[in-house]
């Protein structure tokens, strides 16, 4: 069985039902998108965030969709697949990582080996230092790069499946068995270090210790950025008490720092100077980081939202209107909007679009954008560049 | 070979056979015949994975050297104070602590983070109460394969990083296994999954993992990192494999030591060799560097599956019967399996009935478990120093002699 006759077994093996569930990572899909007045617009800017991705895809040779689920689906692993399934009919988070990652392999979301890819492509081989030349290149991207592409991928696989760990004293009754629990714990421990094994051992095969170094930093940014986001307890119903700078060192940890160290690591695998390196890190950095803006900013510009749809209170937006409005006011807010213990997102909502948090969020995130369009200026026009410039509108489009 | 069977049967104090080290007189015949012993030598060498009834070999050799079966954990004969570099004698822990003064402190240095709780439960193992056993081998066998190569009396910096590696790798999937296993207690305190919750260890883990992945790639060397990422990737399949379990009985015996060589012994060996890369340019060094590891790792693994019988917890630190708790069938329940074939059941279900545990553990305490595995442990330990006896002779080769012994009569 080929991994894609695999990949179309795997949701009805995780009993997958329902709408794929929307990861943080993941854009929305269907904001259909008018041309706002933006820097450097092209002619050719595509309306849909898929078609980015596809034409990019096209671009790199190959669709990135499969990187991080072929070491989890080998023979070897197929132990793995078997354990997921038993947490099936449980409550546990890890099986909604799991389904998360097929669906989304067919909409094409692995975004950072993406990414990488193209900026590989856009740096095209040193122009200074030649040493490379040996090196087998395939769509003008080296498989050393290839590789580093899927590492970054299965970095971050790793710890999205680790942030679905259960802390077993918090849970209520109508989580289900401990036993489940435990058990899904025990697989999500697993295999997220599995697939980190992987990783490093990829990692080791590059043979540049320089790179090795450089994931390795982004592993541990990520870990700490991780551990800021799981720090807000669901029921504390609390903003954290940081203003919109520590938010965003928080969230270059948990979003931007992979990305922006894998495109430096890339460059140095091509034997790039420093400052091509800087520049695909700044792209990383700043693309990451609209993108993450993007998805905080969609609940509250939505128009067909539901009541019941919740945001996160740790969010841009969020962040931005405690910050104009002072942590007092916004507690009152928070309280005010509170019924019975339980918070009414709708009503908080409403007081968060009355303010200028949801517009500042929009502007921080045309900021980055822009830095990214910048960073990107340093590299020779070329169809990689296009696709990389696309990205940047696709992410800092707003409906 | 077979000359090595004779010096034990009759209990004398274990020589290092440096001089004449070699694959011994074939000629001469030892009680169990020499093929037996041959394959059984082989087994050890491979670490159990031909496909030949391992149990029955030992239990063939055990019941031709009824001695030995007697030989208790507590059997020790007491070194000579002379060894053969001519040296005093000298505790091999406080040999090998003179290179890796400072060591908890360092590690810290590496977790220095501004997150202060992360920081704080990232740290909490490295207070200088483990055995660091693991570092002590690396420092020793630094110098060992130094002054081999040149007589030199250099550690080199990197070098001592190893040990630090090694502390930190072995730390992170600590903290992972105690979550695995929802474990309460660890080297005398609370884990950090019972204090900070689950959640927050598995980070934890990952972050130390991630700053021995930084120290490893500073160090600058590429073979230096292939041979260490080996012993991570070796870390997860070890267990997976205990998540997995054999219907044979053959194929049991050969699980338990892959789980127990990808577990515990990869670690050591994979150190050793590294060290031995940074301070000695020959393959062969390299090798016997590996290979005094592995024997040593599974020979701990095999006494501290023994102590969980034999202990109380007190002692230990942690709970015994931990194992038989946790479903695993380890080397004396195997062998136990062995009399009592009615443990075969218990085996397959992994302990999971009321009662089951203590079952199990009285069909061990009664059989010849213990002293089957212990015998098991001695013939790598054995092994081990068979390899390391390779070496130049110095105080440091020495001490990894012993510290190969000591593994066998530690009670914690």
């Amino acid at each position: 069985m080929n991994l894609r006759q695999l990949l179309l077994h795997l949701p009805r093996y995780l009993g997958a039902s329902g709408s794929p569930r929307r990861l943080w990572w993941s854009p929305s899909l269907d904001t259909i998108s008018s041309v706002g007045s933006w820097r450097g617009q092209s002619s050719k800017s595509p309306a849909h965030w898929n078609q980015v991705v596809s034409e990019a895809e096209k671009i790199v040779g190959y669709p990135t969709s499969f990187m991080s689920l072929r070491c989890l689906l080998s023979d070897e692993l197929s132990n793995i697949a078997m354990q997921v399934r038993k947490l099936v009919g449980t409550q546990h988070p890890l099986l909604t990582t799991a389904r998360g990652l097929v669906h989304d392999s067919w909409n094409s979301l692995q975004l950072r080996g993406l990414v990488v890819l193209l900026i590989s492509k856009a740096a095209g081989p040193s122009s200074v230092n030649t040493s490379c030349q040996n090196y087998d290149m395939v769509s003008g991207i080296y498989s050393c790069q290839r590789s580093l592409a899927e590492i970054t991928e299965l970095i971050h696989t790793a710890l999205l499946v680790h942030r679905g760990i259960v802390n077993l004293n918090e849970l209520q009754s109508s989580d289900g068995p401990l036993k489940d629990m435990q058990f899904g714990n025990k697989i999500a421990i697993l295999s997220g270090d599995f697939l980190l094994a992987n990783a490093c051992n990829g990692l080791a095969l590059l043979q540049n210790t320089k790179v090795v170094e450089l994931l390795a930093s982004a592993l541990m940014d990520l870990v700490q950025g991780v551990y800021h986001e799981n720090s807000t307890s669901k029921e504390s119903y609390i903003t954290d008490d940081i203003g919109i700078s520590t938010w965003k060192e928080q969230t270059f940890l948990s979003h931007g720092a992979l990305l922006a160290k894998s495109c430096q690591a890339a460059m140095e695998l091509a034997k790039h100077d420093a400052e091509v390196q800087d520049m695909a890190f700044q792209y990383g950095k700043h693309m990451a980081m609209s993108h993450k803006i993007n998805s905080d900013v969609q609940p509250f510009i939505k128009e067909k939202t539901s009541d019941s749809m919740t945001f996160n209170l740790n969010s841009a937006p969020v962040v931005l209107h405690q910050e104009f409005l002072g942590r007092d006011l916004w507690i009152k807010q928070i309280g005010e909007a509170q019924e019975k213990g339980r918070l009414d997102y709708a009503k908080l909502r409403e007081r968060i679009e009355a303010g200028k948090g949801v517009t500042s969020a929009i502007d921080l995130c045309r900021y980055h954008g822009n830095k990214a369009l910048e960073a990107l200026e340093s590299f020779p026009p070329s169809e990689a560049r296009s696709a990389l410039e696309n990205i940047v509108f696709a992410v800092t489009r707003f409906s | 070979m077979a000359s090595r069977w004779w010096r034990w049967r009759r209990g004398c104090s274990w020589r290092p056979a440096a001089r004449s080290s070699g694959p011994g007189s074939p000629g001469r015949a030892g009680p169990s015949g020499p093929s037996a012993a041959a394959d059984v030598r082989a087994q050890v060498r491979l670490g159990g994975s031909r496909p030949i009834p391992y149990i029955n070999l030992v239990k063939h050799l055990t019941s031709a050297c009824p001695n030995v079966c007697r030989i208790s954990r507590f059997h020790h004969t007491t070194p000579d104070s002379k060894t053969h570099s001519g040296e005093k004698y000298t505790d091999p822990f406080k040999l090998g602590w003179r290179d890796l003064k400072g060591l908890y402190e360092d590690i810290r240095k590496e977790l220095l983070i501004s997150t202060s709780e992360l920081k704080e439960m990232s740290e909490y193992y490295f207070d200088g109460k483990g055995k660091a056993f693991r570092p002590i081998i690396v420092a020793l066998m630094a110098r060992a394969c130094n002054i081999h190569h040149n007589n030199s009396r250099h550690v080199q910096a990197s070098q001592r990083t190893i040990a630090l590696i090694a502390e930190m790798i072995h730390t992170a999937s600590l903290v992972h296994d105690d979550v695995i296993d929802d474990a309460s207690s660890r080297r005398g305190k609370h884990t950090v999954n019972k204090i900070w919750g689950e959640k927050k260890a598995v980070l934890a883990g990952d972050l130390i993992l991630s700053a021995a992945s930084i120290a490893l790639a500073r160090i600058g060397n590429t073979t230096v990192i292939s041979i260490l990422t080996q012993v991570i990737e070796d870390l997860v399949r070890g267990e997976f494999l205990q998540l997995g379990s054999k219907e044979n009985e053959n194929e049991r015996f050969a699980h338990y030591l892959e789980k127990t060589f990808k577990k515990t012994a990869s670690l050591i060996a994979n150190s050793c060799k590294a060290v031995s890369v940074l301070g000695c340019p020959d393959p062969v060094v390299h090798e016997i560097a590996y290979q005094y590891g592995k024997n040593v790792g599974i020979a701990f693994q095999l006494i501290d599956d023994v102590l969980d019988f034999t202990s109380c917890s007190d002692q230990m630190g942690k709970p015994t019967s931990a194992d038989l708790k946790l479903g695993l069938a380890t080397g004396p329940v195997l062998f136990a399996c062995q009399q009592f074939p009615e443990m075969n059941a218990m085996i397959m279900r992994r302990f999971s009935l009321p009662g089951d545990v203590d079952r199990a553990r009285q069909y061990v305490l009664q059989s010849d478990g213990v002293q089957q595995t212990t015998y098991l442990a001695q013939q790598y330990c054995h092994e081990a120093i068979r390899e390391i006896s390779k070496l130049r002779p110095s105080p440091e080769r020495d001490a990894l002699i012993q510290l190969s012994e000591i593994v066998l009569t530690r009670d914690k």
